[in-house]
């Protein structure tokens, strides 16, 4: 099914400057992947070690995948997924 | 104990201070104190009407630092209550707390002191270069407007542009939090999965924790942090002791907000008071040939500092050494900052990153790796300072600690701009601005005055925090040059804690200056208004007509009929007029730059940034 990626700023680089694209996938992950096979140099950014890195949050809609099931998260068609750094401290 | 420019001596017109500079004054002096300038008070010129204090030395001609109340010379009207409401300062402490309010605390006084002994310092380094410094002119205005450049910042962004007025989230459903038993503390960790497991253990849903961790990540930010509601109902039927153990069970660090009291309590606090918010250790370099100036340049112009730092205090000592002209090359993990990318951006940038960075080189190092490593030693080499705000034991670990560097560079100025300083006293926390504020007494004071249950979102120590290694690493600087030795500083989030209550932290009976103070209602927009002196409360009582020597309720209620009639920015003319100190408090930062009296301290661009502080001649 088609999910919207809301691309951050850091990432246009790879989606040819392209603030939102639509991809395939039924979790998170897979969405992912999809990414990395059209516009590779993505996953890396977002996952080390089949983790989000620290410094990246992911939302399905508004929800915060960390708090759902992470990078298995099930999608349906029509969500939106957003990234965006994070800022934990100051 | 270290008093680095012991050699130096400073004086100035410190008992002669205009009403509304006293606290001002009073840092100054305990700065100046702590760094071994031997501060005295003279009568030399108080009437340009701020504060003006003279830098000397065997090998300098006189420096003279000036801080005014607006950054056009002028002095009217200004004291720490109505500069918080000119510059924007209550209207961020306000998003969280419920309303447009002062912090409580003496906290652009203490910036405006500790940036006007910056500029001298640097000043001073400057003309022993061959520089011709003779006056460094500073404002307290300007100071405040610096506090909240990356609010600013984030309020100007174009299309972006955050809007976040006064009271723009609830003043209770927001950190610190409080137990059954009516502690009030603070919880923090940097990382989601501990925030989830405490949610969990205390009863609250994924869903539900996964938007209090949302909002939690943006008090850095955006000084709100609106937490769902179901947080404060299921805390307030645990004790503290259920709490605690949950948090230790979760792995998140929960930190009470202490008093002043129990600060002032602490064994550590009569030597921190007593080293001031550095710690210098200057060893012997055998000299370095200092690069001189030419005619046109400022004063740090030709040094160079190797910043690595993320988030908000490192980066912004780095920005302000970068403003008095030092090249800062920043070092960045492979990929950019993170941060670059943090919302608003204009032009591919976030612009609170860029409020901070943007004087800057970077190049992108791992310096976890050898290679990272070794180029960073050449880059160390030949640079003059060295600045990282690492987690305590980092710099050990990456073979990146002073003794590592000193071996590339003896002469070299290393500071460690940390939470909690040399001495650690509170170490086994997380080193973060909310809770060191918590823990410092800083957190307990503006929550009395702000009605809440504890410190700003406002990042108060993140800011002044950097402002304080800055200075510190001039004052470094400043002492290499006179003596040939090279210096580690560190400071500290915690040190500027202290330093911004030193006052009441040394003497438990400080009274306030003020004899009525507070924010008004008018016919439109709010008024701050600061009475210091009998005099000032007589002509008040003369302008609206009205008794206030009632009780401080029905007083206030006098005062909101009387300023009915008139709106902010006329009652602001008209009791100016009659030299009551009285300002119009901004509420929608976006309109700042609007304020003829802050015109000079602002630029208008793709978003409004805060121009360099000071002004050499």
């Amino acid at each position: 099914m088609s999910i919207s990626v809301i691309v951050p700023t850091l990432l246009r680089t790879f989606t040819q400057d392209q603030k939102r694209v639509e991809v395939q996938g039924s979790t998170v992950l897979e969405v992912i992947e999809q990414m990395e096979r059209e516009y590779p140099g993505v996953k890396e950014r977002l996952i080390g070690d089949g983790q989000v890195h620290r410094f990246v949050n992911i939302y399905v809609n508004d929800d915060d995948i960390r708090f759902a099931d992470n990078l298995a998260t099930p999608l349906k068609a029509g969500d939106a997924i957003t990234i965006l750094p994070a800022v934990a401290g100051g | 104990m270290s008093r680095l420019l012991h050699g130096c001596s400073l004086s100035g017109s410190f008992a002669s201070s205009p009403a509304g500079f006293e606290s001002l004054a009073a840092s100054l002096r305990y700065q100046a104190t702590t760094l071994g300038l031997n501060p005295q008070t003279t009568t030399d010129d108080p009437a340009h009407g701020g504060l003006s204090f003279t830098l000397r030395h065997p090998d300098l001609q006189p420096l003279k630092g000036l801080i005014h109340g607006w950054p056009d010379g002028s002095s009217a009207g200004i004291t720490e209550h109505t500069v918080q409401a000119a510059c924007g300062l209550m209207s961020v402490h306000g998003r969280a707390s419920g309303k447009a309010q002062g912090l409580g605390v003496d906290y652009v006084s203490t910036l405006s002191a500790s940036l006007a002994l910056q500029g001298v310092f640097a000043a001073a380094l400057g003309q022993l270069r061959g520089g011709d410094f003779n006056t460094v002119s500073t404002s307290m205005a300007a100071a405040g407007v610096l506090g909240i450049a990356q609010y600013l910042a984030g309020a100007t962004a174009g299309a972006e542009a955050e809007r976040l007025l006064p009271g723009a989230t609830c003043a209770k459903n927001r950190p610190p939090f409080v137990s059954a038993d009516g502690v009030h503390f603070e919880l923090e960790t940097l990382d989601a999965e501990p925030w989830r497991r405490f949610w969990a253990a205390v009863g609250i849903d994924g869903e539900q924790a996964g938007q209090g961790w949302k909002a939690f990540l943006l008090r850095y930010a955006k000084a709100v942090a609106p937490m769902p509601a179901v947080f404060r109902q299921a805390l307030s039927r645990l004790s503290m002791a259920r709490i605690s153990a949950l948090c230790d069970l979760s792995g998140v660090a929960l930190c009470p907000v202490r008093s002043l009291a129990e600060r002032r309590a602490d064994r550590d606090l009569p030597g921190q008071l007593e080293q001031g918010p550095w710690a210098f250790d200057a060893i012997s370099a055998g000299g370095k040939p200092m690069r001189d100036l030419d005619g046109q340049a400022l004063p740090l112009s030709g040094l160079t500092v190797i910043e690595s730092c993320r988030r908000i205090q490192g980066p912004l000592a780095g920005h302000l050494l970068a403003q008095l002209g030092a090249e800062v090359i920043r070092i960045e993990l492979p990929g950019g900052d993170p941060l670059r990318g943090m919302p608003p951006c204009v032009d591919g940038v976030s612009v609170r990153f860029d409020a901070l960075n943007r004087h800057k080189q970077v190049r992108e190092l791992d310096i976890k790796s050898a290679a990272g490593r070794e180029e960073l030693y050449e880059r160390v080499r030949d640079a003059d300072v060295f600045l990282h705000n690492w987690a305590p034991g980092k710099a050990v670990e990456l073979a990146l600690d002073r003794a590592d560097l000193m071996r590339v560079n003896p002469a070299l100025v290393y500071a460690y701009a940390g939470g909690w300083g040399h001495d650690r006293p509170g170490e086994a926390l997380p080193g973060t601005d909310f809770v060191v504020q918590a823990w410092s007494g800083v957190g307990e004071q503006i929550g009395l005055a702000s009605a809440t249950p504890g410190g700003s979102l406002f990042t108060v120590l993140d800011v002044l925090g950097g402002v304080v290694a800055a200075q510190g690493v001039s004052a470094a600087l400043l002492h290499r040059a006179l003596s040939g030795q090279g210096v580690r500083v560190d400071s500290s989030l915690l040190g500027a804690a202290n330093l911004l209550c030193a006052q009441q932290l040394q003497e438990t009976d400080t009274a306030d200056d003020s004899l009525l103070k507070g924010v008004y209602p008018t016919q439109a927009g709010l008024l701050a208004i600061d009475c210091q002196t009998p005099a000032q409360l007589q002509q008040l009582e003369n302008i609206l007509a009205c008794d206030l020597h009632s009780d401080p309720e029905g007083r206030d209620g006098l005062i909101r009929s009387a300023l009915a009639s008139q709106s902010a920015a006329t009652w602001q003319q008209v009791l100016g007029d009659a030299a009551i100190p009285a300002s119009v408090v901004v509420e929608d930062l976006s309109e700042l730059a609007q304020d003829r009296r802050l015109k000079t301290c602002l630029s208008v661009n793709t978003y409004t940034s805060v121009n360099a502080h000071w002004s050499f001649r």
